[in-house]
């Protein structure tokens, strides 16, 4: 029973941690719209916290710069298990526009697995929440299959 | 055999009643309505009023991770020594005329206690080592610090104004303090303890690190200060300390100042011809229930207001808000109260 | 200290929320949104133009030879997308068109692909293209297709000139002011034109028909 109410609560109680990869900034400003009183994620359970080792979801936004990719892998690595990885716009899908650059070591799904892609460039903030209600699925799965 | 009871029943007043479980649900179903009322300010839906309930058993679920640099005994203790040290203070804070707990000097027993949650704070942060639990931990204390002097200040006053009336000098117990009330009126009713319920007001969004004076956990940018490191279990303890907190707060304030309504209640239950046990048991659910509900107004006056409409203070602005407006209140208020007004 | 949003907050607190409540109720996204691409293969003509000017190299195909002609698969990912529209901008044909559907959520690469197949039939009919200008020269076409073009704009200049049946551009040679427009836009350098010789050139091999330089145009003397 407690196990089932553990899984219950980690549906309804996702909390985001948000990189930024080298994004243009554009990806971070929508998804700060989420929380903003127009769609409010918060209804929904999402937080944002400040640190990764709080968080269950890890939103990635732009394309994973050389600069930042060891950064993004160690921040990644410190989110506790079960956890769920969201790309947020184009870039850190494929690289978009900066694909092929010198200065891209991107997708960053050659690194992790990513749970979901959100497309778009960037996302209304409603496939946001799209995005991030898929995740929270995915998110009570991983939990089911633990322990 | 009367050990074996006696035994019992402070394991029940530990476990359920004033002590975990009721701390557990009243804490995190304050904590749920503060969140709720904040959002309805600012025009938000707000996440539902279980919200912290589902944080928690989340927080429960998820991998603990303790970092390399970390003490691992320390780090896994601290959030328990100040989780018991707040289930502590709930046993001696009186629920009107209970008590679980009652002592010569409560008072003085809840100052120190109330010192403990926020050390817990700081050793967890010590002992994980990192340097943004380091910046949060040196916030936390100067928090505690900037609390501790208009609290003790405005205990004084309370203590003062009781034990001149009692004719005790001054009076440190708690359960004397909510029975003069009961005789003679709520303390809020003079006009000498009216700068210190204020500067109360004032001291219990810093004590509970709510929202203007929340440096010390400030999210943005210092990752949560102390609690950077924390994940699991153990940082859900912490957010159910946080969430007692203020259960803690409210219902000292209410101890304190607004102990006669007790009198008030006892004096409906008579009106309504109930007597016996059944009177004795109804009193004590009235109780309970104003209790709580002198609570949420607390809560929703002193942390959700002023959640809503303020910004982060720099932790030095805190520092000289508290040691001069707020200090200053329950000076006046000491003053008064020994020169018996 | 001073409170300036009190009054707001404790309205806030009785007023309704400004949620959308999102997942509850269904959005449209604005009109003129630039969301999921749908892509009409049937009025594909594979002239590359979109790929040429997409700036996440978004847009692939790939050619399969069959017997009935080139099977042109286009793969739009979009993954990789900007949602800019310049495909769509410069598709002459309309093959490309941007909805309003924004929930481009995936959970494996494929389901951001949009595809299209469609089958692109070999230029067949080489001995039709010269019916306007020389109704009587069928003869050999191979050499002297480049030369009925050029020849055109002496011998007829005041009817009409009549556009092929293959998709190719047909120039009005009393228009003409040989600019060179065209043959800086053509997407697969079919067009090759003089300024000085004043001739204009068509490449039939290369020319896929994409109606750009009948576009681009300023005289409008190209006719598709």
């Amino acid at each position: 029973m407690f196990k089932k109410l553990i899984k219950e609560s980690t549906g309804k109680s996702p909390w985001l941690f948000h990189i930024n990869a080298g994004s243009c900034n554009g990806c971070d400003i929508e998804l700060v719209s989420v929380l903003t009183p127009r769609y409010d994620a918060e209804r929904l359970g999402f937080q944002l916290t400040g640190s990764p080792r709080h968080a269950d979801i890890v939103v990635v936004t732009g394309p994973v710069t050389a600069q930042s990719l060891d950064r993004v892998l160690r921040t990644i690595s410190q989110v506790p298990e079960p956890r769920c990885i969201v790309t947020m716009g184009s870039c850190p899908q494929s690289g978009n526009v900066f694909r092929g650059s010198y200065a891209i070591a991107g997708p960053l799904s050659k690194y992790v697995h990513v749970d979901v892609d959100v497309a778009g460039c960037t996302p209304k903030p409603e496939a946001v929440i799209d995005g991030l209600v898929l995740a929270t699925k995915i998110l009570e799965e991983k939990r089911g299959q633990m322990k | 055999m009367t050990l074996i009871l006696e035994a019992l029943r402070y394991l029940v007043y530990v476990l359920i009643f004033p002590g975990f479980l009721f701390c557990f649900l009243t804490g995190l179903l304050l904590c749920g309505i503060d969140r709720k009322l904040v959002a309805r300010m600012q025009k938000r839906v707000g996440p539902p009023i279980l919200q912290p309930f589902y944080d928690f058993f989340k927080l429960c679920g998820k991998e603990t991770i303790i970092p390399a640099a970390a003490s691992k005994t320390t780090f896994l203790l601290a959030p328990l020594v100040g989780l018991a040290a707040l289930v502590v203070i709930q046993l001696f804070i009186p629920v009107f005329r209970f008590s679980a707990f009652s002592n010569v000097a409560d008072i003085i027993v809840i100052l120190y206690l109330l010192l403990i949650p926020a050390l817990s704070v700081i050793l967890g942060g010590a002992a994980s080592g990192s340097p943004y639990a380091g910046v949060g931990l040196s916030r936390e204390m100067v928090t505690i610090l900037s609390c501790e002097l208009p609290l003790v200040l405005v205990l004084l006053a309370v203590a003062k104004t009781v034990g001149q009336a009692l004719g005790l000098g001054l009076c440190f117990s708690l359960t004397k303090i909510v029975e003069y009330q009961m005789e003679y009126g709520s303390l809020i009713l003079k006009l000498s303890m009216l700068p210190a319920a204020a500067a109360f007001l004032l001291i219990i969004p810093g004590e509970t690190g709510s929202h203007p004076f929340d440096a010390a956990e400030a999210e943005t940018e210092i990752c949560e200060g102390p609690l950077a490191e924390y994940s699991g279990a153990p940082l859900g303890v912490y957010k159910l300390s946080h969430a007692i907190k203020i259960l803690t707060m409210t219902s000292l304030f209410v101890a304190l100042f607004f102990g006669g309504v007790g009198r008030g209640l006892e004096n409906l239950v008579m009106m309504l011809g109930v007597s016996g046990g059944l009177a004795g048991a109804l009193i004590f659910l009235l109780e309970i229930l104003v209790l709580f509900l002198f609570c949420v107004v607390l809560t929703f006056l002193c942390i959700s207001v002023v959640h809503a409409v303020t910004a982060r203070l720099r932790i030095e602005q805190l520092f000289k808000y508290y040691w001069t407006v707020v200090t200053g209140l329950a000076l006046i208020s000491l003053v008064l109260a020994w020169y018996g007004l | 200290m001073d409170f300036p949003f009190l009054k707001e907050a404790v309205n806030g607190l009785f007023s309704e929320s400004s949620c959308d409540m999102y997942p509850v109720k269904p959005s449209e996204a604005a009109p003129r949104y630039r969301g999921r691409i749908v892509y009409h293969p049937d009025k594909c003509i594979n002239c590359m133009m979109c790929e040429r000017v997409c700036s996440g190299n978004a847009i692939t195909h790939s050619i399969e030879k069959t017997e009935e002609g080139d099977r042109v698969t286009r793969t739009f990912y979009l993954g990789s997308c900007t949602f800019c529209a310049t495909c769509a901008d410069f598709c002459n044909h309309g093959a490309i068109e941007f909805t309003g559907d924004y929930h481009m959520i995936a959970t494996k690469e494929e389901d951001l692909m949009v595809t299209g197949t469609f089958i692109k039939k070999p230029p067949v009919k080489k001995a039709a293209p010269p019916k306007p200008a020389a109704p009587a020269a069928a003869a050999p076409k191979a050499e002297e297709k480049p030369e009925a073009k050029t020849e055109e704009k002496p011998a007829e200049a005041a009817p009409a000139i009549q556009p092929r049946d293959d998709g190719k551009p047909v120039q009005d040679a009393s228009k003409c002011v040989y600019c060179t427009i065209c043959a800086r836009k053509c997407p697969a350098g079919a067009l090759t034109v003089d300024r000085a010789a004043k001739t204009w050139t068509l490449d039939e091999d290369l020319c896929v028909g994409c109606g750009t330089c009948a576009e681009a145009c300023p005289k409008k003397c190209i006719i598709i």
